[in-house]
């Protein structure tokens, strides 16, 4: 892990990833020490001070109801990176038995299986998050609900690959000649050399759950107000453009920043871990 | 599957390029989806604005005062409950037929028979044609405002409908095509996109050639793109629920200000069978915690224009029974307190559902001004944005319908019983109007009241009991009366939306095309 | 292709096109997933919280409309019954009345679907046409300065949502220098007789260049920011695979023979780096259709996922699943057609008698 660590930290694209990273994490966490306004992440109304543009007061400017954009940020890269985590740790459990079963059992289960996950990459995964919003009330569980029910396919896909191709591996073949049950060659014979892959899918793919996940809340079927989010934001200021284009720019360029470490960091892993995408 | 030649007709824009004098003028304006073109089912704004300017009503509004004349009637003569009206002569519909009796007692017949809309406004009423050009409309019980009803009853032309429909009312029919004698005939209608109208030279007053040749009415369009389309030159008049700061923008950049006045007023309404604003000390206690004066400077788009001014009750400034203005209702913490002492519930255990209706960005500010207000009371609340369609379900039954909804309601015909009743009579819980299910003997009996007297004094005594008794058992937080605001190029005038001798007193018959006039 | 009656007889007839065999197989599989889809977006659609009449019938409707409309929504029949009717109802073309628009599902689709699918196909072509360049161009200039150049450049495009690039380009070339429109498919002043509904297509019918050009125009803006993050994709595959082909022994050779370096990229390696490129461009495909929704909304874009987005805030069930299963269907057309090309492109899928497994 260290090690890992290290080598990538050679590579200055990968210490990029790594900074803005770890710039995400320290904001997210210590957002109600560092916000210069950190009550503003709440249902507080200042209008003598509203829609005013970047300042050395608020160096983000203030949103329509004069809180301050920049704290408002930090706080809203709380609800992204719990949301990012929340669905990968439940989708990629859930995605990996899946494959494992398919992949390894084969049959009518891989059958049945990869059907039932054909049936959901066959609609575009924005689609169906959208879809499931559209009938849910819109609350942050139900967004990472909706998100893991579009995302476990892709890590099932993934792990079915990958153990379909070992399961004729000599080492499967000779554990199954002494008589291991299929849970032990699948979970711990299989699965170890499944991980590597994984870990570098979950990497990248923090970035595009917060893609996501704000997208949803872009249209209006995320997150709810006063709680701050990024996509809630844009599409909030994107009414006031060109005039108060602070409203927009800033959680936009916010998205980008969390997003572009994740890709820069999971690239990198790629190439540490010598893993084709 | 292709819809053909959907937009065969009227290339007269791209012709207008080159041929110099004749140009052919085109307003351009926009409106929140979706336009509902059947007369019968009009309800919001955008419908409105469509069915005043291809139908015509009996009667109109008096421009600069109060009153109505006549339009398609001559004249009219009450005995009772029987409203007897006369026909103008020689006016033809679009199609070329004849305006006869029958078709005011079909327009009547089929507003009550769909049941959507405002048709609830004409429950009761029969209509008989005693002869081609007379009609006799009969109440089953009195009714003070039954003529200011009758501007949104739109009289359709039966014998076309009939030769183009197949089904009695012709739904399908009028609601992709025009079947009046207004001044603007319907090119195209796309209920989501865009109407298409062009001006109908045979129009039984004549119109103007000032006034606009095509009027093209898009719908939901987003607020950035109007912003920019006006300051191109692209568009002419925009929608009134522009954000003030949109507005702004615009007037800064030289845009002009209409505005339509004094018949309505934004509400902010309790659900008073829920918990814990079923106790009217806690609805007291919200009510006067609320921040009128911020409200009021959040609409403000400069100095001169504002999109509403402070409310002094329960019915705007200028209606019967309505306070003076400078009784303006303002926030008072101390009052507050004491009220929600008297509250029989532990503000501890309160959570306040505010809704916000999807379609208005403003009110979601407002949701957070009460949430900030209620929490100076100690009383935790939460935000729920419901898009206009859920909302109206919602408030279908209590249990469903939020503590706190966010209304801008008008009066439909301008008379304050249409604002009024709908709202608060116990007979009609449960209506994207009442969602406060308000349920007072002593409410009921001036609503009543005002609908049977005779008289203005009558009247306005009975609207101002009713008035007393709403602040009393505050069901509503009354936020500001309502004023139309639209921000417009400098290519219109519309008189009707900018001169008040010359305003109708009626919301979206400011946006009669026939009285515009088109500068270049 | 072999004559349609091969396609009743090919059990008996001698060994067909392993490419008929493939499309054969392929056609079946989407089949099973269709009746998937379709299961999927009916569970979707039953679990929504209210009375769909109600909501339909608007906030003045009486207790008797609703049980009528309810009655005519089938919506008082058990699931499954719901289920088979609306399957009956879909094969028969019927996908039932918006209720918010109050029109056929499948009017309101075919007016919606062709802007959408002029906007992902413009899309589609600017990535292809700009993505596979960049990543050939990474690919000749390893580990130099474009390939750097090109692997920042696509990690930063796929690192922002659409909506934001949408929102960006629009500040920057439609606010602040106003080269292109902000809104809409076409400028007032233009009528095009809708043939297929494809404006670009329409007004190349009608001969008329303005029409065209306006319609391009207006196309331009929205269709970049929707292809952006495809092209970061297609560029870093493209130069991925070449990168790999670079190192074969017949590469080496050639250049070894002293071929143009610009010979061997366009001959030798670019062919077979195309293969994964083009299953990546199916899936871009579908990621594309789902932020069309986002783009459409920025753009104001008269589009099927701007109406999508519209019924799925009023809950209008019929026009929901009918948005979703269009959405789908076309993706599973567009996976169709690219694993074809493959086929097509693969000597090994092309020649095999055994039929290929894609």
């Amino acid at each position: 892990m260290i090690r890992t660590i290290l080598v990538l930290t050679r590579n200055p694209l990968s210490l990029l990833g790594l900074i803005l990273v770890g710039l995400v994490i320290v904001a997210a966490v210590f957002a109600p020490w560092l916000a210069p306004y950190p009550t503003h992440n709440g249902a507080v109304v200042d209008f003598l001070n509203n829609n005013r543009a970047p300042s050395a007061q608020n160096w983000m400017g203030t949103d329509l109801v004069g809180r301050d954009i920049f704290s408002r940020i930090l706080y809203a890269y709380q609800i992204s990176l719990t949301l990012g985590v929340v669905v990968l740790v439940i989708a990629t459990p859930i995605g990996t038995i899946i494959g494992l079963l398919a992949g390894y059992v084969g049959g009518w289960v891989e059958a049945v299986l990869m059907r039932v996950v054909d049936v959901f990459l066959s609609i575009p995964p924005l689609v169906l998050a959208i879809a499931m919003m559209g009938v849910l009330e819109p609350t942050l569980t139900n967004a990472m609900l909706a998100v893991t029910a579009m995302w476990w396919p892709w890590y099932a896909r993934l792990v079915y690959a990958i153990a379909r191709s070992e399961r004729e591996e000599g080492y499967v073949l000779a554990a199954e000649v002494i008589g291991a049950g299929t849970p032990h060659i699948a979970f711990r014979e299989i699965l170890p050399n499944c991980l590597p892959a994984i870990i570098t899918k979950m990497t990248l793919d923090m970035g595009f759950v917060i893609i996501i996940a704000s997208s949803l809340s872009f249209l209006g079927l995320g997150v709810q107000p006063p709680t701050p989010d990024l996509g809630s934001m844009v599409a909030e200021g994107a009414r006031y453009l060109p005039d108060s284009w602070w409203l927009t720019v800033f959680p936009g360029l916010a998205i980008l920043i969390a997003v572009f470490g994740f890709n820069l960091l999971g690239d990198g892993l790629r190439e540490v871990l010598e893993i084709d995408g | 599957m292709i819809k053909k030649a959907l937009f065969a007709a009227a290339f007269a824009a791209t012709t207008a390029l080159s041929s110099g004098s004749f140009a052919e003028t085109v307003l351009r304006l926009d409106e929140v989806a979706v336009g509902e073109l059947d007369p019968a089912k009009a309800s919001d704004y955008a419908d409105s604005i469509l069915m005043f300017n291809v139908y015509d009503t009996l009667v109109l509004p008096n421009q600069g005062g109060p009153g109505h004349s006549g339009h398609l009637a001559e004249s009219w003569s009450v005995d009772g409950t029987t409203y007897t009206f006369n026909l103008r002569d020689g006016v033809s519909f679009q199609s070329g037929n004849p305006l006869r009796a029958a078709d005011v007692v079909y327009s009547l017949e089929r507003m009550q028979a769909l049941g959507a809309g405002l048709s609830y406004l004409f429950a009761g009423v029969t209509a008989e044609a005693v002869d081609e050009s007379t009609v006799t409309f009969t109440l089953e019980a009195p009714y003070a405002p039954f003529i200011a009803s009758l501007v949104r009853l739109p009289i359709v032309d039966q014998v076309h409908v009939a030769a183009n429909s197949d089904d009695e009312w012709g739904e399908s029919f009028l609601s992709a095509n025009g079947a009046g004698t207004g001044a603007y005939s319907v090119t195209s209608h796309n209920p989501q996109d865009e109407t298409v109208m062009a001006k109908w030279d045979q129009y039984f007053l004549g119109v103007a050639d000032v006034a606009p040749d095509t009027v093209r009415l898009r719908y939901g369009l987003e607020a950035a793109t109007v912003r920019t389309l006006i300051a191109q030159g692209e568009h002419d008049i925009a929608s009134q629920w522009l954000p003030p700061e949109v507005v702004q923008a615009l007037a800064k950049d030289g845009a002009q200000l209409f505005t339509e006045t004094g018949t309505g007023a934004f509400y902010f309404k309790m659900n008073t069978t829920k918990a814990p604003l079923d106790d009217v000390n806690c609805r007291l206690a919200l009510s006067q915690a609320f921040d009128y004066a911020t409200a009021v400077q959040m609409i403000a788009i400069n100095d001169d224009v504002s999109a509403g001014s402070p409310a002094t009750g329960a019915i705007p400034v200028g209606m019967f029974g309505a306070n003076g203005a400078e009784m303006a209702l303002s926030q008072d913490l101390d009052a507050a307190k004491a009220s929600l002492e008297a509250c029989a519930y532990d503000p501890a255990d309160m959570d306040i559902e505010i809704s916000w209706i999807a379609e208005v960005p403003l009110e979601e500010r407002f949701a957070l001004l009460m949430q900030s207000n209620f929490t100076q009371l100690g009383i935790k609340s939460h935000i729920t944005k419901l898009p206009w369609a859920l909302f109206a379900e919602q408030v279908s039954t209590p249990e469903n319908t939020p503590h706190i909804s966010q209304l801008f309601v008008n009066a439909v015909t301008g008379d304050p019983d249409t604002l009024l009743y709908g709202m608060y009579h116990s007979s009609t819980p449960g209506t994207w109007q009442s969602p406060e299910y308000l349920n007072d003997v002593a409410v009921d009996a001036a609503l009543e009241a005002g609908r049977a007297a005779t008289d203005e004094a009558g009247r306005e005594a009975a609207y101002a009991a009713l008035n007393a008794r709403l602040m009393e058992i505050a069901p509503t937080i009354y936020g500001f009366d309502r004023q139309s605001v639209f921000a417009a190029s400098n290519r219109v005038k519309a008189p009707a939306l900018s001169d008040p001798a010359q305003a109708f007193g009626l919301d979206g018959m400011g946006f009669s095309f026939r009285l515009m006039e088109m500068v270049e | 292709m072999d004559p349609p009656h091969s396609l009743f007889f090919f059990r008996t007839e001698p060994p067909m096109s392993p490419i008929l065999r493939l499309l054969l197989r392929r056609l079946g599989i989407s089949v099973i997933v269709l009746i998937g889809v379709s299961m999927l977006i009916f569970v979707i659609a039953r679990i929504i919280p209210g009375d769909p009449a109600r909501i339909a019938l608007g906030p003045n409707a009486n207790a008797e409309q609703i049980a009528n409309l309810r009655a005519e929504m089938h919506l008082d029949d058990s699931l499954p019954v719901q289920y088979a009717n609306f399957v009956v109802d879909v094969l028969r073309g019927d996908l039932g009345t918006s209720l918010y628009t109050n029109r056929p599902v499948t009017l309101d689709i075919a007016q919606f679907l062709p802007a959408t699918l002029e906007l992902v196909l413009l899309a589609g072509i600017i990535m292809v046409g700009v993505g596979l360049p960049l990543g050939i161009l990474a690919a000749r200039h390893r580990n130099r300065w474009p390939d750097h150049l090109v692997r920042i450049l696509s990690l930063l495009t796929v690192s922002a949502p659409s909506f934001v690039w949408a929102v960006i380009l629009m500040l920057l070339f439609a606010f602040y220098l106003p080269l292109f429109p902000v809104a809409g498919r076409i400028s007032d002043v233009y009528e095009i007789e809708r043939v297929t509904g494809f404006l670009t297509i329409d007004a190349l019918l009608m001969a008329d260049l303005a029409v065209f050009a306006d319609a391009l125009h207006h196309l331009i803006l929205p269709a970049v920011a929707l292809s952006l993050s495809g092209i970061g994709q297609a560029a870093r595959l493209t130069r991925a695979n070449m990168a790999e082909t670079y190192e074969k022994p017949y590469i080496e050779m050639a250049q070894a023979f002293g071929f143009f370096p610009n010979r061997i990229a366009r001959i030798w390696a670019f062919k077979p780096s195309l293969i994964p490129s083009l299953t990546i461009i199916g899936l871009d495909f579908a990621a594309m259709l789902g932020n069309a929704f986002l783009v459409e909304a920025v753009f104001a874009w008269p589009g099927l996922s701007r109406y999508g987005v519209n019924v799925i805030l009023r809950k209008d069930l019929n026009a929901i699943m009918g948005t979703v299963l269009i959405i789908a269907l076309t993706f599973l057309i567009v996976n169709i057609i690219v694993d074809l090309l493959i086929a097509l492109l693969n000597p090994r899928i092309r020649h095999s008698t055994r039929g290929g497994e894609a």
